[in-house]
């Protein structure tokens, strides 16, 4: 409810906006120096912006092309433009634009274009104005280059076995790889621009006839919604159109890997592109894809079975083994063997603080590790391993602030929360680990149980583009199971996820067919 | 704003199938077998448990085939339609205060059993505090989500009760199955109403059905539903007796709960785990809780047309919340428990006759709202 109060919001605002506009959709005039110096009026005359004028060959007209120094690629312009033009020798009687148009400019990517507003868009996209003293249309030629990164295999999902390529921040670069991957007329990609002034492709990608039609209505209703001056990553994007955002929990994934976004696109969800970011949304997610990785499909089903289930296991201990230790130690002794908890008793000996205390300290000194060692350069990165793991851990022991098998416990949490595949959902299970040692120190088991009941209310009322978050599990998809905890092996899993409501459900043909 | 079909607040049938055993399994299955085993001789008390059983999934069918005759018509107006609008509004409130009764209850037995076996120290009014709270907060949610977390918790307490079970296998002593068959009728007779009353909380289907799209089906989920809940009562009360022994069973206070504090899990990383399983039942009887409230906000609600949910809600939570800080030992809080279960069958069986009868007397109204 909220959320569609502040979208209508908005909205309104943007359509007053949207009325503000016509002031830059002035006509070009006739005259090419008038034209040219609008342009650099308009651009504020930056020195980044080319003007070449020229003469055309055979026709002694005066002309000019412009173009932003960087974002074009500059051999299409010397080859193809400019050479072909100066060294026209065909006179034209009328109409000089169109005969150039067909005849001269060799680049596939032309149009005409007659308004300051078109033309210093395409200049700022990397395209190439192309001006003929006496016209008032200009002739635009996609001519967008330049410098990018190459495709590269991405840091933030390894894998061992499955393909090495990766998003770049290109956009086009970025859909090219997705074609090829799904090599299907249906794959559709549906541009929209976000960013009041940052004006950024925005792609919504996903194969029709196997998508719910209705999902991407949703999404392309929420990404009208979008009101920002840029999206510096696709998390603008998602933050803008997600269910909730009081929650939690992600309600999108993002994936740096065209394998992945292939796979869930074949699987009937939607991929966000955004201009700009390597990074991926994909939509709608349930709860069990936070810990899905592309390598449990790259592997054999019996090996991707166990992996799946080992995270499934690690994600238990990040979230719940700190919490479990507190209200263990200090609420409920008498369940662990006696013989353990002498051992704890002495370990604990000399420890001032009672056991939350000293969870939550170790707990926030790893927190502190953690994020430094993301910020730091990866140089000094090894410094803090040295200084946290051993200053710290064997320190805190010896000078007697925490037990020793509170740096077990919380070495062994923060491993786990490293095998979880996804970031965003990491930091999800690092919050809900205080949440749950405050809960353990105030109430032991009992609260730990309270807050669990509370995350699955949440959850369970919690949507991703309208779609249940727990969906296989509630609302129950028997058939969705095959690939959740378990991996079935490939050729049993022929349908695709019921809880998506797709529109064809079978991945293969089968026998009933 | 236009949403996802997902959106509605309608459910399935199988969700009908969860939710009847969700209700039923709570505080009442802890007790329950010291009960038994107090009137009937061994484990003899099984043949109580199913015809109890038997006359519990009876109900159920009927009061679910009474409400699927109704598709998607709300309690009170069919109720309206068959017994006049006064009379219809009268037991709709009645099934509110069942309601209410049902969660003070869960919420009050829930901290008394805490008290004995997690914390000691801690004040029960805050135990109980604290899950009245998280009642609210599941409540106020989407119904549709309370249906969820049934079928979210109750595969797990299922788990751990079979696991309980396995576990207590190396503790069986099969002489305490013998003698067969030696209860007089008079024992039969009393095991049969302490079991039946033991299966409470059937009129949430008078209320529940209407959600139902397509509620053909529901009559036969629901009783099929309420024979998982049976079989699991047998199956408590017989590992209950084979371990203790008849006697022994019926002097425990909670036998189920002490049948983990029994069993030893292998590994020896847990030396008593009475406490997990307890907090593992807390899931079940928060189910129960959280649907029992949600029926009288229905119940209310349907009367009170105008009023927003969350204020019917926060009316009712303090009402709750006095109930069942009401008893003073654990004997009022069992008499709570037994005025509730007969207060249920009464109602409950009462409106499930009366309806029948009026149903086939005057024919069902085909016409839907």
């Amino acid at each position: 409810m909220a959320r569609s109060f502040f979208s209508r919001k908005k909205k309104n605002k943007q359509s007053n906006q949207d009325t503000q506009q016509p002031k830059f959709s002035a006509k070009l005039k006739k005259s090419l120096d008038d034209n040219l110096e609008n342009m650099k009026t308009m651009l504020g005359n930056p020195g980044d912006l080319v003007v070449r004028e020229l003469m055309i060959g055979g026709l002694e007209t005066r002309a000019a092309i412009m173009y932003i120094n960087g974002l074009t690629d500059k051999n299409l312009i010397n080859n193809n433009i400019l050479k072909t033009i100066q060294l026209n020798l065909k006179q034209f009687e009328s109409n000089v634009l169109d005969k150039i148009f067909e005849e001269v400019i060799a680049i596939t990517d032309t149009k005409k274009a007659n308004s300051m507003d078109e033309v210093s868009l395409a200049l700022l996209n990397g395209g190439t104005a192309f001006y003929i003293d006496g016209m008032e249309t200009v002739l635009l030629m996609g001519t967008s280059g330049g410098e990018t990164r190459s495709i590269e295999e991405p840091d933030s999902e390894t894998l061992i076995r499955g393909p090495r390529d990766g998003f770049v921040e290109s956009i086009e670069t970025n859909l090219a790889l997705i074609r090829r991957d799904i090599k299907d007329p249906n794959l559709r990609f549906k541009q929209h621009e976000v960013g009041r002034r940052s004006k950024q492709k925005l792609v919504v990608s996903y194969v029709e006839g196997i998508v719910n039609p209705e999902i991407v209505e949703e999404i392309e209703r929420r990404l009208k919604t979008i009101d920002v001056d840029i999206a510096s990553d696709s998390a603008y994007v998602e933050q803008w159109i997600e269910d909730s955002f009081l929650s939690i929990f992600p309600q999108f994934l993002n994936t740096e890997r065209p394998d992945k976004v292939s796979a869930v696109l074949l699987q009937g969800k939607v991929a966000i592109l955004v201009e700009g970011t390597p990074f991926v949304l994909l939509a709608p997610i349930s709860l069990g894809e936070a810990l899905f990785s592309m390598e449990d499909y790259n592997q054999r089903w019996l090996s991707a079975t166990l992996l799946r289930t080992l995270r499934y296991f690690s994600a238990f201990i990040a979230i719940f083994l700190p919490a479990i230790y507190i209200a263990l130690v200090s609420y409920h002794p008498g369940m662990l063997p006696s013989t353990l908890v002498f051992s704890i008793a002495a370990s604990r000996e000399g420890v001032p603080f009672p056991a939350a205390i000293e969870a939550i300290l170790m707990a926030v000194t790893f927190e502190i590790l953690h994020e430094a060692g993301i910020r730091l350069p990866k140089v000094i990165g090894q410094t803090i391993g040295i200084v946290g793991g051993l200053v710290i851990g064997e320190a805190a022991v010896s000078a007697g602030i925490v037990s020793t098998l509170m740096v077990i416990v919380t070495a062994l949490t923060a491993i786990a929360t490293f095998s979880v595949p996804s970031y965003s959902v990491a930091i999800t299970f690092r919050m809900l680990r205080f949440a749950f040692m405050i809960a353990a120190s105030i109430l032991g088991l009992y609260g730990i149980v309270l807050i669990y009941i509370m995350v699955n209310i949440h959850l369970v009322n919690l949507k991703s583009i309208g779609v249940p978050y727990v969906a296989p599990f509630a609302p129950i998809f028997v058939t969705d199971w095959k690939d959740l905890i378990f991996r079935a092996p490939v050729t049993k899993l022929t349908q695709r996820p019921a809880f998506l409501k797709t529109t064809d459900d079978q991945s293969k043909e089968t026998k009933s067919n | 704003m236009s949403t996802f079909k997902y959106g509605d607040e309608k459910i399935k049938s199988r969700d009908i199938m969860i939710a009847v055993p969700s209700m039923v399994i709570a505080i009442g299955i802890i007790v329950f077998p010291r009960e038994l085993a107090d009137k009937t001789i061994a484990a003899d008390g099984w043949v109580s448990i199913v015809i109890g059983g038997g006359i519990a999934i009876l109900l159920v069918w009927l009061v679910a085939k009474l409400a699927a005759n109704f598709p998607n018509q709300s309690f009170l107006s069919y109720a309206s339609y068959l017994v006049t609008k006064p009379v219809a509004i009268v037991l709709t409130f009645m099934f509110a205060i069942q309601g209410i009764i049902v969660s003070a209850f869960e919420v009050r037995a829930i901290s008394d059993i805490s008290h004995q076996y997690l914390f000691d120290q801690t004040p029960q009014e805050v135990v109980s505090l604290c899950f009245l709270l998280v009642v609210v907060y599941a409540v106020s949610g989407s119904r549709a989500g309370l249906f969820r977390l049934n079928a979210m918790f109750l595969p797990i307490i299922f788990a751990a009760t079979i696991l309980l079970i396995f576990f207590s296998l190396g503790f069986i002593h099969t002489e305490h199955l013998l003698p067969v068959f030696k209860t007089d009728a008079r024992g039969y007779l009393q095991g049969t109403l302490a079991s039946t009353t033991s299966f409470t909380g059937i009129g949430i289907l008078f209320f529940y059905i209407s959600l139902v799209k397509k509620p053909e089906k529901a009559p036969a989920m629901a009783a099929f539903g309420m024979s998982w809940a049976v079989g699991l009562y047998i199956l408590i009360y017989v590992t209950c007796i084979v371990v203790f022994g008849e006697t022994a069973t019926a002097n425990i206070r909670f036998p189920l709960i002490e049948l983990a504090k029994t069993v030893e899990v292998p590994g020896g990383f847990f030396e008593r785990i009475e406490s997990l399983f307890f907090i593992i039942w807390i899931m079940a009887i928060f189910n129960t809780a959280a649907m029992a409230f949600d029926v009288s906000v229905i119940a209310l609600n349907s009367i009170f047309s105008k009023v927003v949910k969350i204020k019917i809600i926060l009316v009712l939570s303090p009402f709750i919340y006095f109930i069942a800080s009401l008893p003073n030992d654990f004997l009022d809080i069992g008499k709570v428990g037994d005025f509730a279960s007969y207060y249920g069958w009464g109602l409950t069986g009462m409106v499930a006759l009366v309806f029948w009868i009026i149903v086939k007397v005057k024919g069902v109204k085909q016409s839907g709202k």
